[in-house]
């Protein structure tokens, strides 16, 4: 199936560069993030897929040392995310993140779910309380959790964790949400069921999702970028990436041959 | 190379089990001894002071009679001067080590602060005694009292709650503290609602660790003056004190004490004889009250714990 | 093409001995179609025996050569050029199968002309001649398959309109032919099927060759969109 129409821009990598401390690990990206499309990021180990994605909440300025050039732009208010007038914090506010293995906090599943909510000062009990179960039910989790919403987080299995994750990050209603590396700690059952919720949630929230998995990547995305050695080498439609790439690097990579 | 017949393998395996075993009852041997001398010294203790176990004997002042002396004023005295050292140490030290953990900048005042620390834990207890009557008792006129000798504890055992809490935050993973900080959270939210809840368990042992080893410190609390000869007891808060007057909340901070480890030196320093009885079963109780701390603190890790996984 | 090798060897000797498969098979076809054009021609009626046999073995290649296709996809999942040459691979042995059917009516046509007693006219003469250029189209499809080059290809669809219109002329002398004389219209509607069965493997041999483009461009040229009326 050919997408028809022209989605609108979520956000929006111009001349993006970024460095380790003297190390550059993204080398001039640009690439547009569709509205309410999912798009993949591929490539091989250190290819700086997963860097790439962290710069879009800001993970980096966690840590010292590390540099940004360049902007993201989000939209529709056309935001620089890097902008050093931008406080990291209301970035990460807008945009929501999964990580690669599933981190519940050792808390009850309630309050991992309302810890985005509780930290933007919401303590009211009954939206905490509606606001929980919509974003266990997007996540679709709210079935196997409604009677043990009190019991610890760390005894669910770890698709369950990683939903559950993915409601936390939703329970406050991001605007883009960032996937990194989702389900390479699942089983290929729980790996289906993320698979079947990124479809999902892609009817309200963008999403960009970093994947080792080439054929992962087939199934759920819209688009997709093939990255090698922190450059954007191909960005385009998934289907045509997958069965027509244009430029032979991302050809070897997804037909798995030597470098 | 022939490969080795049934036999042969055999023989490995039989030469290789030999040296397990020699280096197992090695272990055990080391084990063993050390285990002997402890349960030496406090059997050795127990059986000394056997006659001195009575309830007289905790309920009583000291006296120059050695069957009428008692520890009261020692162990409680030991008592609240934890307590202060607790009150003061915890606060200091797990603020300094979160922040050391969390919000220090990686440079080289942060490196040399680091290391010095590690060396604090070094110095001996003596020269915090020096210090501290210097700065406490004189400087600040605390005095003789029970809050010079628990800053002066909090002090020396500040390294050890501060390494504690280090310890205790970099065990939880980055991914925990990413997943609150990928959520909207600030540096303060994180800390108060993740990074201190789950290395509680970790600074609870480093603290109860600190205490433990306060409690038997003798030398630091000879230095500012500590008496060695006390028949009563701090003024309990509301109470009535001399002259009619009410005693106030904190006024016990500033009353001069003993503590445990200072009685039984003065009882061991004493020509009497009996006063050895007394200075071991003192001993056994000082010891038991370590124990039990320790105690204590296994059981809370294992309790708090029991809730933080990842 | 990609001429690298993958990181599975064994990948790679599964793809060859897949692409070797479909060469053989499309060599067996030709047989066919070539041994069905001489016995046209000479009335050399033992062949068809001979014929119809290899499209036993052209059917039982077609069968294996699907299902290696299906075990390469739920093993190796397939990307990008390697997608494309398993699923070309799996429409070009139809149409070469499908090819190998024709031949087969031909055969059978001979078959019932020569056994009728009955020599093609000299309006049947045209039948070879076009029959030997679908040969050349489908030798130069699978040509054009074994070197993944699409200009080749791209001159076997061309070469398919002249086929189809001299199918077309021969349709038209035979017609008027059977309207001269009406003893001859058996043998004339015979000859018909069989030019209808040469003018059908030219067909194939186009569908190969577009195959092959797509294999090798990614470019699906099966219908162009018609050219938008004013």
């Amino acid at each position: 199936m050919q997408i028809q129409d022209t989605p609108s821009l979520k956000a929006e990598a111009r001349n993006l560069n970024f460095f380790y401390g003297e190390n550059k690990a993204l080398k001039n990206i640009n690439m547009p993030v569709y509205d309410k499309k999912v798009t993949a990021l591929i490539g091989p180990s250190g290819c700086g897929k997963s860097t790439y994605l962290r710069s879009f909440n800001r993970m980096h300025d966690l840590y010292p040392g590390n540099r940004y050039e360049g902007e993201i732009r989000f939209f529709p208010d056309n935001t620089n995310l890097l902008g050093a007038d931008v406080d990291p914090i209301e970035v990460r506010m807008r945009i929501g993140m999964v990580f690669q293995k599933p981190n519940p906090f050792p808390k009850s599943i309630f309050e991992n779910v309302a810890y985005g909510l509780r930290v933007r000062g919401e303590n009211n009990k009954r939206t905490l309380d509606d606001k929980v179960e919509h974003a266990l039910k997007g996540a679709a989790i709210w079935d196997e959790v409604k009677d043990r919403l009190s019991e610890l987080a760390s005894n669910l299995s770890g698709g369950q964790q990683q939903r559950l994750c993915i409601a936390r990050a939703l329970a406050t209603d991001p605007e883009l949400l960032l996937f990194d590396e989702p389900t390479s700690a699942l089983d290929p059952i729980a790996t289906g069921a993320i698979e079947e919720l990124v479809h999902e949630l892609k009817k309200r929230v963008t999403i960009l999702i970093v994947t080792h998995n080439m054929q992962q990547a087939a199934r759920v995305s819209d688009y997709t970028a093939y990255m090698f050695l922190g450059e954007m080498i191909e960005f385009g439609k998934t289907d045509e990436i997958f069965i027509k790439p244009k430029d032979k690097r991302t050809e070897d990579y997804i037909t798995g041959r030597m470098g | 190379m022939k490969p080795l017949t049934t036999e042969e393998i055999r023989l490995v395996i039989a030469k290789g089990k030999f040296r397990d075993n020699v280096f197992k009852a090695t272990g055990i041997f080391c084990l063993a001894l050390a285990l002997v001398v402890i349960v030496a010294l406090i059997a050795d203790m127990v059986i000394k002071g056997s006659e001195r176990f009575t309830l007289d004997f905790f309920f009583n002042f000291a006296s120059r009679r050695a069957t009428q002396a008692g520890i009261l004023s020692a162990w409680v005295g030991s008592l609240l001067v934890m307590f202060v050292t607790a009150m003061a140490a915890v606060p200091l030290g797990v603020a300094a080590g979160l922040y050391l953990e969390e919000y220090a900048k990686r440079n080289w005042i942060t490196h040399v602060i680091e290391i010095n620390i590690t060396n604090l834990a070094a110095v001996p207890s003596i020269v915090y005694g020096l210090l501290a009557l210097g700065i406490f008792v004189y400087q600040f006129g605390f005095g003789q009292s029970i809050l010079s000798a628990g800053l002066t504890l909090a002090l020396l055992i500040l390294p050890i709650i501060i390494v504690a809490t280090r310890e205790a935050i970099r065990s939880i993973p980055a991914m925990i503290r990413e997943g609150s900080m990928a959520v909207g959270a600030t540096r303060w939210q994180t800390c108060r609602y993740h990074i201190i809840p789950y290395a509680m368990p970790g600074i609870l042992t480093g603290v109860i660790i600190g205490l433990a080893r306060a409690i038997g410190e003798t030398a630091p609390i000879i230095t500012i003056g500590a008496l060695t000869f006390i028949a009563f007891l701090p003024p309990v808060p509301f109470t009535a004190a001399d002259a009619g007057t009410t005693a106030g909340l904190f006024d016990w901070i500033f009353s001069p004490f003993t503590v445990m480890p200072i009685q039984i030196f003065n009882w061991t320093s004493r020509p009497d004889p009996q006063f050895e009885i007394n200075a071991a079963a003192a001993g056994f109780v000082l010891m038991a009250m370590v124990l039990s701390m320790n105690a204590v603190a296994i059981y809370l890790r294992y309790k708090m714990r029991k809730n933080i996984k990842w | 093409m990609n001429e690298k090798s993958h990181l599975s060897s064994q990948f790679d000797e599964d793809l060859n001995g897949l692409r070797s498969h479909v060469l053989q098979m499309g060599g067996l076809v030709e047989t066919q179609i070539s041994s069905a054009i001489e016995a046209y021609s000479k009335g050399e009626v033992s062949s068809v025996k001979h014929i119809v046999e290899t499209d036993r073995k052209v059917n039982d290649l077609e069968i294996a050569i699907d299902d290696d296709c299906a075990h390469l996809i739920a093993k190796r999942q397939p990307a990008a050029s390697d997608l494309r040459l398993v699923f070309g691979i799996s429409k070009i042995v139809t149409d070469l199968e499908r090819a190998g059917d024709e031949a087969k009516k031909i055969a059978k046509g001979v078959r019932r002309i020569y056994e009728a007693g009955q020599m093609p006219s000299q309006y049947g003469i045209g039948v070879r001649h076009i029959a030997e250029a679908a040969l050349a189209m489908l030798r130069q499809a699978l040509d054009a398959f074994a070197r993944l080059d699409a200009e080749t290809a791209l001159k076997v669809i061309q070469a398919d309109v002249d086929v189809d219109t001299e199918f077309k002329s021969i349709m038209r002398q035979l017609i008027t032919h059977m309207m001269e004389d009406p003893r001859t219209i058996t043998t004339s509607i015979d000859i018909i099927w069989i030019a209808r069965a040469v003018e059908r493997i030219g067909d194939h041999a186009k569908n190969v060759a577009e195959h092959v483009v797509f294999i090798s461009e990614g470019r699906d040229i099966r219908h162009p969109p018609k050219e938008s009326k004013a």
